[in-house]
């Protein structure tokens, strides 16, 4: 048994997942992944057992969708927890993105995000609660991203759901905390990177978690009525917001700009085509 | 033709948006509401009526649900376009709310809350963005909530969608601003509504004393303001002030897991 007891991590096959998995992995812990792709998640574990630290530590491949059939996620979970004790640490890694303007995104995309970005954390974390709540013990998180602290031109079918985790997120954490559970937002920049699973693995289990210089400004800026977990942090957001929304709103307005000059040269071109 | 030109109303039958539907014809706007039940777009169309500065003005009723089938919703929204003229003005309020602890409610009231409150908005503005694009002239108002702004006890399957929506705005906002379309958001507290009145009959207690801090508006209240675009400003002291609403809402829930505890445990003593 580790500080981190036994994870269980959704979307563990590949990107954020898989490196948050190998993070746990190499301080002891018991993982169990979860994801679609059969094949995908056996070369995973391979790959992951590579940093054992122990002869007892165990790799456990589950192949679900997690935004499908709440039904068969809550199954394969339990079936987890019975081979590999309860769970004590859930990540919700199991995500994706899609980009385009507005008018040109399709209705599906909409509904797709919102399906695996969203729902895809809600099931397997109404699977854990109940189990963390009698053992009075439990942490989950919810990777978010700084889509989901601003949007952007471009994300109007991926911010909301990134936006959705984070009211999911305070929510349960003001229902959950007399019950020592306690709920970790990350908000990676879009790239993925190593450097995220070396941020979140902190102890004390803060409620936002950023990367970066323009990670910590954008957390701050947006601290809005999210719940803090020291003095300090609260005293940095009160000192700093009004600076960093200054900052912020220079940021915006420069944003305004490339989409405007984008929208004229386009005009230009399009109208050049035409005279030819 | 009005400032406000020919404004759409989702869940314009009840609630938010019957008032801004109101106030909207008020100022001599041809409305067009938009929902599910036709008995109802009816009753409130006559409501409207009464409220009319004109002989010209007109309330057209479209019974659709904005959160099913993509394609019915842009057809009607064209069709409401062909009679009353180019659409200025979309107002979302079409949504729905249920509370409850996060381990009680049914995976489908996370996604029908989704469906309904966040999809229901993406579907209409969808449709009628590229119109407005054209005529570079437009404005979207999204309903969220103050349960949008912070999550609380109780609305873990509400909140996100209130959430998203905002995500959606500021994401649309900054594609949009150079066509000189405007994106707003609203935040109202705990309406005085028939939604309202739903969603307080699964409420949970530590729900509906944290609900207690702050008081019921009237749907006409925030209709008005809706409609005026009032902004609000101003930061680090408000933020100070939010902490200690958070420490008293985490007192509330502490208070009342202990309580159900011991009424539990003098239950099995008995």
């Amino acid at each position: 048994m580790t500080d981190h007891g036994q994870p269980q991590v959704t979307g563990g096959s590949s990107g954020i997942g898989k490196c948050v998995a190998i993070e746990c992995y190499k301080q002891g812990a018991f993982i169990t992944l979860i994801a679609r792709n059969e094949n995908k998640l056996l070369q995973t574990k391979k790959e992951i057992e590579k940093y054992s630290v122990n002869d007892k530590q165990v790799v456990l491949c589950i192949s679900v969708d997690v935004s499908k059939d709440y039904g068969h996620v809550e199954n394969v979970l339990k079936q987890a927890q019975e081979k590999l004790g309860p769970v004590d640490m859930l990540v919700n890694c199991a995500g994706t993105s899609i980009t385009g303007k507005f008018e040109d995104l399709e209705m599906n995309c909409f509904e797709n995000l919102m399906a695996v970005n969203y729902l895809g954390s809600v099931y397997p974390s109404h699977a854990v609660i109940p189990t963390m709540k009698e053992r009075r013990m439990g942490r989950i998180v919810f990777v978010s991203s700084q889509a989901g602290q601003l949007g952007l031109f471009g994300y109007t079918a991926y911010s909301p759901t990134k936006f959705a985790l984070r009211g999911l997120a305070e929510a349960l954490q003001m229902e959950v905390k007399p019950y020592n559970i306690y709920i970790t937002v990350a908000y990676p920049p879009d790239t993925d990177t190593p450097g995220f699973a070396e941020e979140s693995k902190t102890k004390q289990g803060n409620f936002n978690s950023y990367i970066g210089s323009d990670g910590y400004m954008l957390s701050i800026l947006t601290s809005g009525m999210s719940p803090v977990t020291s003095i300090t942090e609260g005293l940095q957001q009160m000192v700093c917001m009004g600076i960093f929304r200054i900052v912020g709103l220079f940021y915006l307005g420069s944003f305004d700009s490339i989409v405007r000059r984008c929208m004229i040269q386009r005009e230009k071109s399009e109208s050049t085509d035409k005279t030819e």
